[in-house]
C-alpha cells in the first residue's frame, strides 16, 4: 500500500499541480465573491471624504438643536410615571437604583425617596404620545414630533454631559456638532456662517454655557459657531465704526486681501486662507445680518404663532423665531442654548416657568417650518444634556421637591429632517430609573442626525495629531426605527 | 450469533408494520400519554439517519446490480442488507414517532396527511424491498424500479415534512423577497390587504395556516383572522390594549406564550406599529388608506411602508462637468451636488437686492441636472418662471414669499418630474389655482399657507386633488387668546440727575400702553394712555399695563426711576469690600448701574458692592459745597441666603473730615423668615445742609457671632 501511494505521489506531474491549483485558485475567487469588503481593509483613505458633500442624498439639509441646558426633568415633561405617584415617599428599591453612581449633591443623603410629578399628563394626536399639562402647545403638535424617552449619556455633570453631547467627548477640545456639519456640508448660503448659535435664560436654575461648545476644535476656524447676541450688535465687531463708508471698507478689505495672499504664498498656512475667506464672509454678513435679525415685518400671526415675546430680542421665544430666519436663509446648524432647566429644588415652581418660556415657541417653530415646507428638510432637536432623577433631592414636602442629575435616561423630541413623525420611541422601567427598552446612546442620536444630513459618522473623519477623529469617536449606530 | 440478531431484527420489522398499519387505521383515536410526548417531539431529530441508510442501501443494490462481479461478493451483499434492514427499522420508528407528533396540537390539513402518507409508504416500500431483494427474479430493472421509488417517495416526504416546519416556500423566500412585487399605488391601497396581510404572511402564518393550525388559529385570509383561535378573539376593535394578538407579540421574548416563538423571525416596531394602528382604528378589512384623514398616523406610517425605496433617488442623466459647476458658483448662488457620486444639482439663490432672472438663465449649462431651486423671498415674477422651467429635471421649487401668482404656473407644466411646490407666502387666488393645479402632472405636495387662499377653498382643493398633499399652516382664529407681555422702558438708565422722559414701549404692534406714577394700579379707564409725553423730576415708581384688542392685557410691571442730583467728585471707601463683592469699588454707589438678583444675571456678579465682616465706611468729597436734605440707597435682600439689610445706617456731613455732624440714620426692618428676594430702595429727609465733606457708614446685621452680607448698588443724594 505504501509504495503504491509513493508511485501515485510520483505521478503528479506539473502539469496536474498546474491545474489542479488553479481550480484552487478558483475556487478562492468565488467565495470572494461573497465577500465584498475583502480586499477593502483600512481603505478609508480610498473614499477620501471631499468636505462639503454629502456620501448620500441628504434627508435633511439643516438642523435646529433648541439645547434645553441644565436637563430638563423628563417625569415633569414627556415620560409619564404614574407609578412614581403611587410610590411617593417610599424608598427607592435597591434592585432599580443598584450601584448608579451618585453626585456630590446627593451622594450623602441618608434616603432616597420617590417622588411622583406634581402635573398631570394626558394623551394627545393621532400616536396618542403622553405629554405633561406643563407642555399645551407642544402638545397640539405631536403628530410631528418623534419622542425618544430612552437617551442616556456617560456624564453626571453639566459641563462634561453637554459638551459630550456636542463634541462626542466629554473633556472638549473637539470640534461640536455644528462644526462638523459645517465641514461635511459647506455653506448653503455664502453670506451667513453655516453654524450660528443664540443663547437666553430661564429664570431656573441656570448652568452655564461657554464658547468652546461651539468651538471648531481641530477642523479649520472657519466651522466654529458665531453666536448672534441679542441688542443692537448681533454679531459682534461686524458694523463699520461711524465714518467708514461700504466703499471704503471694499477697498481696505481688498489691499489686505493681496497682503494676506502674499503671505500665504510664502508659508503656505491655510489658517491665511481661511482668514481671507472669514474677511470676505464678513464684509457680505454686513448686509445680510440686519435682515435676518429684523423681527420687525415679521406678520401677525407668527407673532401669535410665537407668542408676544417673540418680539423681545434675547428670550427664547425670539430666538425660535430667529432661528426660523437663519435656518431659512440657509444657515446649516442654528444652536440654541436656553439655561434654567437644573431643579435641584423647587422644582414644581421653577419648572412651570421653564416650560412655560420653550413651551409654545417651541411648538411654533415646528409649525411654521411646516407651513413653508423647511420641515422636510430642516432637522428640529428638543433636550438637555441629561436626566433627572425619580428620587427627591433634598427635602420632600407636600409641594415641594428637587431632583438630581440623572444619566441613564432622558427624553428628547426631533422633528422634521425624514425622522418619523407621531411615535414614541423608547421606554424606561415604571420608576423611570432604568431604561426597559430600545437604548439611544448619545453616540447612536449623533449618528443618526448626521446620517439625516447624508453624511456616515463613520465616513466623516479628520486626521489630527496622527489620529482619525469622528463626532461618534469609535462608537454609535445609526437608529434606523426613528427613520422615516 | 450474527444471524439470530437479523432474524430478530427481520421480526421486529414485521412487527412494526403490523403495528403502522394499525396505528394508521385507528390515528384519530390515539391519545399520547405526556411522557411519550417526547419521543413524538424527536421526530424531526431521527428522521435524517433513516434516509441517508435508505438511499445509500438503494444505491447500493443498483451498484450491485450493475456489476456481475459483486454481485457475487457475499459481504458485500450482505452489508447491504443490513443497511437496508437498520434503514427500514430506523424509518418504521421515526414513523411512529411522527404519528405521535402529529397528535399534538397544530398538526392538520391537507400537507400533514400527504406528509403522513408518503413517510408511511417509504416504510412499507423499503420493507417489502428488503424481503425480496434476494430472489431470484429481483434483477436489474426491478432493483432500479425500487430505488426510484424509494427515493421519489423520500422526497415527497421530506418536502411535506420540511413544508410543515419550516412553512411553504421557504426555500426561495430569500429570491422572492427580493424580487420587486408590482407595489400598489398608494391610492389604491387597501389597509389589510396591503399592509396587514403582507405583516402576518411573513410573520406569522408559517405555523398558523389551515396545514399547522397552531393553537387553532389561522391568519391567512380574514375570515380565519375575525374568528381568532383556541384562547378566543384575537383582537378587540378599537382597543389594542386588550387586544390578544399584540398581547402575544408584546410579552417578552422567553415567556413560552410570546408570539413569533424565540427562534423565529420576530415583528419589527414599524409592523408591531402597524398593527397596532390598524386595530385600534376598528381592524376594518376593507379601509382604503387614502379614505384615512391625513394625519392620521396609520396613513402616514403605511404610506412610508408603500412608498418604494425612495433613499437614494435614480437620476438617468449624467453629471455636469464639475469645473462648470464650479464657476457657476458665486456668492449669491450656491449649487452643490446632492450628494457624492450623484448627477443631481441643488440650486439656491440669496439676496434680493442682486436677484435678477439672469441668475438663473446663466445655469443653461447645467439645466439637465438642477433638480431643486431656492428662491424664496426673492423678487421672482410670475415672467421669471419661464427661466426655471428650462430644468427639465427639477423635482422640487421654492417660491415662498415671492411675487409670482398662479398664472406663473403655465411655464412649469413641462417639469414632468416636479412633485413639490412651495407657494407659501405669495398671492394666490382661487380660481386660476384650481385649473393650474391639474396642469402640474407629478405634484405631490404644494404649499398654499398665508396665500389668501380660504380654508373653504383649500379644502375645496384637496377635495379635487386627492393625490396632492396641500399644505396649510397656522392663521389666528381668534380662539387661542394670548396674554401680552408687559411693556419694556427704553430709558438706558434708571437714575437720573435732574430729570428724565420715561420711555416705555412695547414690541407688539397697535399695543395701548396705560400707566400710573402714584404707585396704584392702571387700568383700561382711568389710567392714562402712555404717548411718550410723560418727564419726571423726582424718585418715581411708573407701573404700567398693556392692552390691545384680541389679546388678554398684561401683568402690570414696576419701574422704579431714581433721582441722584450730586455725584461726588471724588469718593473712597476706608475699609475692604467683601472680596466676591468688589463692583467698582467706591465709585460703585454713583454709577448708575443697578444690580440684580440672580446669581447667573450678570447685573449679579458686576454691580453689588458688599460688606460681612466690616462697616462700609464710604468718604464722599465735593470740590464746591452742595445743598442736601436727603439721602437715600437701594440694597438687595435675600433672607434664605443671609444677604440682609444693613443693621444702621449713618450719615455725616459737614465743611471738611473735622467738622462733620450726623445728619441722619436709617435702621431698616429686618426681613421676614423664608421671605422672597426682593430689592430695596429705603430714603431719609433732613434739614438742608450746606456739605462738601459726606461721610457714609453702613453696619451689617449681626445675629450672635453670625455676620450677614449687605450688598449696595446705588446712593442717591439730593
Amino acid at each position: 500500500m505504501g509504495k503504491e501511494i509513493i508511485e501515485h505521489g510520483f505521478t503528479w506531474n506539473r502539469r496536474r499541480f498546474l491545474s489542479a491549483m488553479s481550480l484552487g485558485v478558483g475556487s478562492v475567487a468565488l467565495g470572494s465573491l461573497l465577500m465584498p469588503d475583502l480586499f477593502k481593509s483600512g481603505g478609508i483613505e480610498d473614499e477620501a471624504f471631499t468636505p462639503g458633500i454629502p456620501h448620500f442624498a441628504p434627508k435633511a439639509k439643516r438642523v435646529i438643536y433648541l439645547f434645553q441646558n441644565g436637563a430638563p426633568s423628563q417625569q415633569e415633561l414627556f415620560d409619564y410615571k404614574p407609578k412614581l405617584r403611587e410610590m411617593n415617599g417610599q424608598e427607592i428599591p435597591p434592585s432599580v437604583r443598584g450601584n448608579q453612581r451618585l453626585t456630590g449633591m446627593t451622594a450623602n443623603q441618608a434616603s432616597f425617596p420617590l417622588v411622583g410629578s406634581f402635573v398631570d399628563f394626558k394623551q394627545y394626536g393621532n400616536s396618542r404620545a403622553w405629554v405633561s399639562d406643563l407642555m399645551p402647545y407642544t402638545a397640539k403638535v405631536v403628530d410631528d414630533l418623534c419622542i425618544v424617552r430612552s437617551m442616556y449619556t456617560e456624564a453626571i455633570n453639566h459641563d462634561p454631559a453637554l459638551t459630550f453631547l456636542q463634541t462626542g467627548s466629554q473633556q472638549g477640545n473637539r470640534p461640536s456638532m455644528g462644526s462638523w456639519l459645517s465641514y461635511g456640508l459647506g455653506n448653503e448660503n455664502k453670506n451667513l456662517p453655516a453654524f450660528t448659535v443664540l443663547l437666553s435664560r430661564g429664570i431656573g436654575n441656570g448652568q452655564g454655557v461657554y464658547s468652546k461648545l461651539w468651538s471648531n476644535g481641530f477642523l479649520d476656524s472657519v466651522h466654529q459657531g458665531v453666536q448672534f447676541s441679542k441688542g443692537e450688535d448681533p454679531v459682534l465687531y461686524l458694523k463699520d465704526p461711524d465714518g467708514m463708508s461700504r466703499k471704503d471698507r471694499r477697498e481696505m478689505l481688498d489691499n489686505l486681501s493681496e497682503l494676506n495672499e502674499l503671505s500665504y504664498k510664502e508659508f503656505g498656512d491655510p489658517e491665511i486662507a481661511t482668514r481671507i475667506r472669514q474677511y470676505e464672509m464678513a464684509y457680505r454678513m454686513q448686509t445680510a445680518v440686519p435682515e435676518v435679525m429684523d423681527l420687525s415685518k415679521e406678520p401677525d400671526d407668527i407673532v401669535k404663532l410665537y407668542g408676544p415675546d417673540c418680539l423681545v430680542p434675547g428670550t427664547f421665544a425670539a430666538n425660535c423665531l430667529l432661528a426660523r430666519k437663519l435656518s431659512e436663509n440657509g444657515v446649516r446648524f442654528v444652536q440654541l442654548y436656553h439655561q434654567g432647566w437644573d431643579q435641584h429644588g423647587n422644582l414644581p415652581f421653577e419648572i412651570a416657568k421653564q416650560a412655560k418660556d420653550v413651551d409654545q415657541a417651541s411648538a411654533a417653530l415646528v409649525t411654521d417650518l411646516k407651513q413653508r415646507g423647511l420641515l422636510d428638510e430642516t432637522l428640529v432637536i428638543w433636550g438637555g444634556e441629561f436626566g433627572r432623577t425619580s428620587y427627591t433631592q433634598g427635602k420632600l414636602t407636600a409641594d415641594n421637591y428637587g431632583r438630581d442629575h440623572h444619566p441613564r435616561c432622558f427624553s428628547i423630541w426631533m422633528a422634521g429632517g425624514g425622522i418619523k413623525s407621531g411615535i414614541v420611541y423608547g421606554e424606561t422601567d415604571e420608576l423611570g430609573y432604568n431604561i426597559a427598552r430600545d437604548p439611544v446612546h448619545v453616540h447612536d442620536f449623533q449618528a443618526t442626525v448626521l446620517n439625516q444630513l447624508g453624511l456616515d459618522h463613520e465616513k466623516l473623519i479628520f486626521k489630527h495629531l496622527g489620529r482619525r477623529y469622528r463626532l461618534t469617536d469609535v462608537s454609535g449606530k445609526v437608529i434606523k426605527d426613528l427613520i422615516a | 450469533m450474527k444471524n439470530k440478531l437479523r432474524i430478530l431484527a427481520e421480526q421486529v420489522l414485521v412487527a412494526l408494520n403490523i403495528l403502522i398499519v394499525f396505528l394508521l387505521i385507528f390515528t384519530g383515536k390515539l391519545a399520547v400519554p405526556f411522557w411519550l410526548q417526547p419521543i413524538g417531539r424527536m421526530h424531526p431529530l431521527i428522521l435524517h439517519f433513516p434516509i441517508v441508510l435508505l438511499m445509500l442501501a438503494v444505491a447500493m443494490d443498483i451498484y450491485r446490480a450493475a456489476n456481475r462481479n459483486i454481485n457475487s461478493s457475499t459481504l458485500y451483499n450482505n452489508f447491504s442488507g443490513f443497511l437496508l434492514l437498520s434503514g427500514a427499522l430506523l424509518t418504521g420508528i421515526t414513523v411512529i414517532m411522527g404519528l405521535f407528533l402529529s397528535r399534538e396540537e397544530g398538526y392538520e390539513g391537507d400537507t400533514l396527511s400527504w406528509h403522513k402518507w408518503t413517510g408511511a409508504s417509504v416504510f412499507f416500500l423499503a420493507s417489502l424491498i428488503y424481503f425480496i431483494r434476494n430472489k431470484a427474479w429481483y434483477k436489474t430493472p426491478a432493483t432500479w424500479i425500487s430505488a426510484g421509488l424509494v427515493a421519489l417517495t423520500l422526497m415527497a416526504t421530506g418536502h411535506y415534512g420540511a413544508v410543515l416546519t419550516h412553512g411553504e416556500d421557504f426555500i426561495m423566500q430569500p429570491v422572492y423577497a427580493n424580487i420587486q412585487k408590482p407595489s400598489v399605488p398608494v391610492e389604491q391601497a387597501i389597509v389589510y390587504e396591503h399592509i396587514v396581510h403582507p405583516i402576518l404572511e411573513k410573520k406569522c402564518t408559517s405555523c398558523h395556516n389551515p396545514n399547522k393550525l397552531k393553537g387553532e388559529l389561522a391568519l391567512t385570509d380574514s375570515m380565519a383572522l375575525a374568528k381568532g383561535g383556541k384562547t378566543g378573539k384575537l383582537f378587540v376593535p378599537g382597543n389594542p390594549d386588550i387586544s390578544l394578538l399584540l398581547e402575544r407579540v408584546h410579552l417578552p421574548l422567553e415567556e413560552k406564550k410570546h408570539m413569533p416563538p424565540d427562534g423565529k423571525p420576530q415583528l419589527t416596531k414599524e409592523e408591531i406599529m402597524l398593527l397596532t394602528l390598524w386595530i385600534r382604528e376598528d381592524a376594518k378589512f376593507s379601509q382604503k388608506l387614502i379614505d384615512l384623514p391625513e394625519d392620521d398616523s396609520l396613513r402616514i406610517v403605511a404610506t412610508a411602508v408603500l412608498k418604494p425605496e425612495t433613499n437614494e433617488e435614480k437620476y438617468d442623466f449624467s453629471p455636469a462637468d464639475e469645473k462648470t459647476v464650479a464657476k457657476l458658483n458665486n456668492d449669491y448662488r450656491t449649487i452643490a451636488p446632492v450628494a457624492k457620486g450623484s448627477p443631481a444639482l441643488d440650486v439656491s439663490i440669496y439676496n434680493r437686492d442682486v436677484y435678477s432672472t439672469k441668475q438663473l438663465d446663466e445655469l443653461g449649462e447645467i439645466k439637465k441636472q438642477v433638480v431643486s431651486v431656492n428662491l424664496n423671498k426673492l423678487p421672482v415674477k410670475d415672467a421669471d418662471l419661464k427661466s426655471v422651467s428650462q430644468f427639465e429635471n427639477l423635482r422640487r421649487l421654492d417660491l415662498n414669499f415671492t411675487d409670482v401668482t398662479e398664472k406663473g404656473l403655465d411655464a412649469l407644466t413641462f417639469l414632468k418630474h416636479l412633485h413639490t411646490l412651495t407657494l407659501s407666502g405669495t398671492k394666490l387666488s382661487f380660481n386660476g389655482l384650481k385649473e393650474k393645479v391639474a396642469t402640474l402632472k407629478n405634484l405631490k405636495t404644494l404649499y398654499v399657507w398665508n396665500t389668501g387662499l380660504t380654508p373653504g377653498e383649500i379644502a375645496q382643493l384637496k377635495k379635487d386633488y386627492k393625490g396632492i398633499s396641500f399644505i396649510e399652516g397656522f392663521k389666528d382664529d381668534g380662539k387661542d387668546t394670548l396674554k401680552l407681555n408687559p411693556p419694556q422702558v427704553k430709558n438706558s438708565e434708571m437714575v437720573f440727575a435732574s430729570t428724565t422722559p420715561v420711555q416705555l414701549f412695547h414690541p407688539v404692534r397697535g399695543v395701548e400702553i396705560r400707566f400710573t406714577l402714584d404707585g396704584t394700579e392702571p387700568d383700561s379707564i382711568h389710567s392714562p394712555v402712555f404717548d411718550n409725553t410723560t418727564v419726571i423730576d423726582k424718585r418715581t415708581t411708573v407701573k404700567a399695563k398693556a392692552f390691545k384688542n384680541g389679546w388678554y392685557s398684561s401683568d402690570v410691571i414696576t419701574f422704579d426711576f431714581l433721582r441722584n442730583s450730586f455725584v461726588p467728585d471724588s469718593a473712597v471707601l476706608l475699609k475692604p469690600l467683601n472680596s466676591v463683592h468688589l463692583a467698582e469699588g467706591a465709585k460703585t454707589f454713583f454709577n448708575k448701574k443697578l444690580g440684580a438678583i440672580g446669581a447667573n444675571n450678570p447685573a449679579w456678579a458686576n454691580f453689588w458692592a458688599g460688606v460681612r465682616n466690616n462697616d462700609m465706611d464710604l468718604v464722599a468729597l465735593f470740590y464746591k459745597p452742595i445743598t442736601i436734605s436727603s439721602f437715600g440707597l437701594h440694597y438687595m435682600l435675600e433672607e434664605t441666603t443671609g444677604i440682609y439689610p444693613p443693621e444702621l445706617v449713618e450719615i455725616w456731613g459737614g465743611e471738611n473730615e473735622s467738622k462733620l455732624k450726623l445728619l441722619a440714620t436709617i435702621k431698616p426692618p429686618l426681613p421676614e423668615k423664608g421671605g422672597k428676594p426682593s430689592l430695596e430702595t429705603l430714603e431719609t429727609l433732613f434739614k438742608p445742609q450746606i456739605v462738601s465733606h459726606l461721610k457714609i457708614i453702613v453696619k451689617p446685621h449681626v445675629e450672635k457671632e453670625r455676620r450677614f452680607l449687605v450688598l449696595v448698588d446705588e446712593m442717591f443724594l439730593n
